[in-house]
């Protein structure tokens, strides 16, 4: 497959002439190239665009630039040719728009759990008390009501990272990057969180780029799967997910999920 | 925790044992030290050993005695040898750990210092310390930095792996919510680097108090060193020992205090301290 040929958003919509004249597209990237050292080439002239509201899944093996481009859109590193735009503006640092979650809670040790949802707006300004309930309140919306005031080395790895999901909510960013924020957690924490996970972003309305290595997941999260393929890293198709929500797990045994993880996995696995 | 853990046992039917255990434990180690103590006396007093080589210890607390209640002396001494290994030890550690924080936030520092470092590491330091004298004079000045010297060492580089070691995807964090190198430093980086920061200062501590005495070795008129030479070299064994033994109790309790401190400042090491600030964090929330 050519990467230049998929680089649609939907397959019965045509791509805006201009990214930043649309107003429902928050994240544009065209022929977003990243090396690095000046050879090695991470991410290969992708093009894409993501629609406000939409929860887009980035799935490929490893070594197929999902953390670049992630970290692009973040604003953490630079890119080095091709256009990339979030909420119509050139991308040149961190924003307050755009917040990121790794695969890994980053939680501070030396502070209670609600003291590291605080994080974000005490790097911004001295919290208020509204910060501070809106602090519990995230701890309350991702399970934790009664571990507010514990340490990260307290809690279970699965309870760090609802930590981390509510401390990602009280930037109040909405467009949420997420670098296989479950990953490490064992299957069935991550499938409970996944699908808190779905609730809540349909809760606060935010855009939702998630990264992953795992097909059914990739899929059944997302309104649109990213299928990338290493050695350069490329987007090599963007598929659309028919699937009603709200989904319950349930789906993933129909055949018709099945044939689209099917689908995803042979383009991957021509390349 | 184990209090708490003991507290809840006491009602129990177990307690008794469970008490019983912990009393038999303590009277065996008593009892191994308390034979060691009366062989020991056994054989000085027979002559078996020659009590210049090792004095009977029943001499050595009488000594001891003498030495803090009758003549009362080494409380000076201790006074004047604790001053010079605690002043080496902040301007050791404080010396060290400023060097640290500027070789840890600048590359081009650390790789213009570094080959000193090293040389100041295997240089046998102790064997500046006639030259240190040399430049200083008599007075405690010269103690206090042999003492800086030898300690500088360990909070140096204990400071710098921890601030090295700083996690890569916690930086990234706070760079993703827009923090400055100022807020990374000082709500990241230092933090994460505390619990080994304080592995070198309880290192440098024992350090500072080695090189306090190597100095009044070397030349002084007063201190713990000073007692101990004097004393050898007048043969009077049981005197030097209690010197020892004062001196091992210094010892002992800068190092109690400094883990006090640690785990003072480090409470997320712990489960008893992470319970208590818990529950003053939530208190405090409360308040609110």
């Amino acid at each position: 497959m050519n990467a230049f040929s998929n680089t649609i958003v939907a397959a019965d919509r045509a791509r805006p002439a201009m990214a930043g004249g649309d107003p429902d597209i928050v994240i544009s990237a065209d022929g977003l190239v990243k090396t690095f050292n000046g050879e090695v080439i991470a991410l290969d002239r992708a093009t894409f665009d993501i629609r406000r509201g939409s929860f887009v899944s980035l799935v490929g093996p490893s070594g197929c630039g999902k953390s670049t481009l992630l970290r692009l859109v973040a604003g953490l590193i630079a890119k080095t040719g091709g256009e990339l735009s979030v909420l119509g503006h050139g991308v040149s640092g961190p924003s307050s728009d755009v917040a990121m979650m790794f695969q890994r809670p980053t939680l501070l040790d030396w502070r209670t759990a609600v003291e590291n949802v605080l994080l974000p707006t005490e790097v911004k300004r001295s919290a208020t008390n509204a910060d501070r309930r809106r602090a519990i309140d995230l701890l309350n919306l991702v399970g934790l009501k009664d571990f507010a005031f514990s340490f990260p080395r307290q809690l279970s790895g699965g309870m760090q990272q609802r930590v981390a999901l509510a401390r990602l909510l009280q930037t109040g960013a909405n467009i949420l990057l997420l670098d296989e924020p479950f990953g490490a957690l064992d299957e069935f924490t991550r499938e409970r969180l996944n699908l808190e996970l779905m609730r809540i972003v349909e809760d606060v309305d935010a855009t939702v780029l998630f990264v992953t290595h795992n097909i059914a997941e990739a899929i059944f999260l997302a309104d649109q799967v990213m299928v990338m393929t290493p050695r350069p890293g490329r987007l090599a198709r963007i598929v659309d997910v028919p699937f009603e929500r709200p989904r319950g797990v349930e789906l993933m045994q129909t055949p018709e999920f099945n044939g689209l993880v099917g689908e995803v996995r042979s383009i991957l696995g021509g390349h | 925790m184990s209090l708490a853990a003991n507290e809840h046992f006491a009602g129990s039917p177990q307690a008794g044992s469970a008490r019983a255990l912990v009393i038999g434990r303590i009277a065996r180690h008593l009892a191994l030290f308390l034979s060691i103590i009366a062989v020991w006396e056994l054989a000085s007093a027979t002559q078996f050993v020659d009590p210049l080589i090792l004095p009977r210890p029943s001499a050595i607390i009488v000594a001891l005695y003498g030495m803090l209640f009758v003549q009362g002396n080494a409380w000076y001494h201790m006074g004047i040898t604790l001053w010079e290994a605690l002043a080496g030890f902040v301007i050791g550690s404080v010396v060290g750990i400023a060097l640290a924080v500027a070789a840890g936030l600048s590359e081009t520092f650390r790789r213009y210092i570094s080959p000193y470092v090293i040389v100041l590491q295997v240089i046998p330091r102790i064997a500046l310390a006639p030259m240190i004298i040399a430049w200083l004079g008599f007075g405690t000045s010269p103690k206090i930095a042999i003492g800086a010297l030898i300690c500088f060492f360990p909070p140096f580089i204990n400071t710098l792996t921890g601030l090295v070691n700083t996690d890569e995807d916690a930086s990234e964090m706070f760079r993703s919510l827009g923090a400055s190198k100022r807020q990374i430093f000082f709500s990241l980086m230092l933090p994460n680097a505390m619990p080994i920061i304080m592995a070198g200062l309880k290192a440098a501590i024992s350090l500072a108090l080695i090189g306090a005495i190597v100095g009044e070795f070397i030349s002084a008129g007063e201190g713990m060193g000073v007692l101990m030479q004097r004393y050898s070299f007048a043969l009077n064994m049981a005197a030097s020992f209690a010197v020892l033994v004062m001196l091992t109790a210094v010892g002992y309790l800068l190092f109690v205090a400094m883990e006090e401190v640690d785990e003072y400042l480090v409470y997320w090491r712990s489960d008893a301290r992470m319970a208590a600030m818990s529950r003053r964090c939530a208190k405090a929330w409360r308040a609110d």
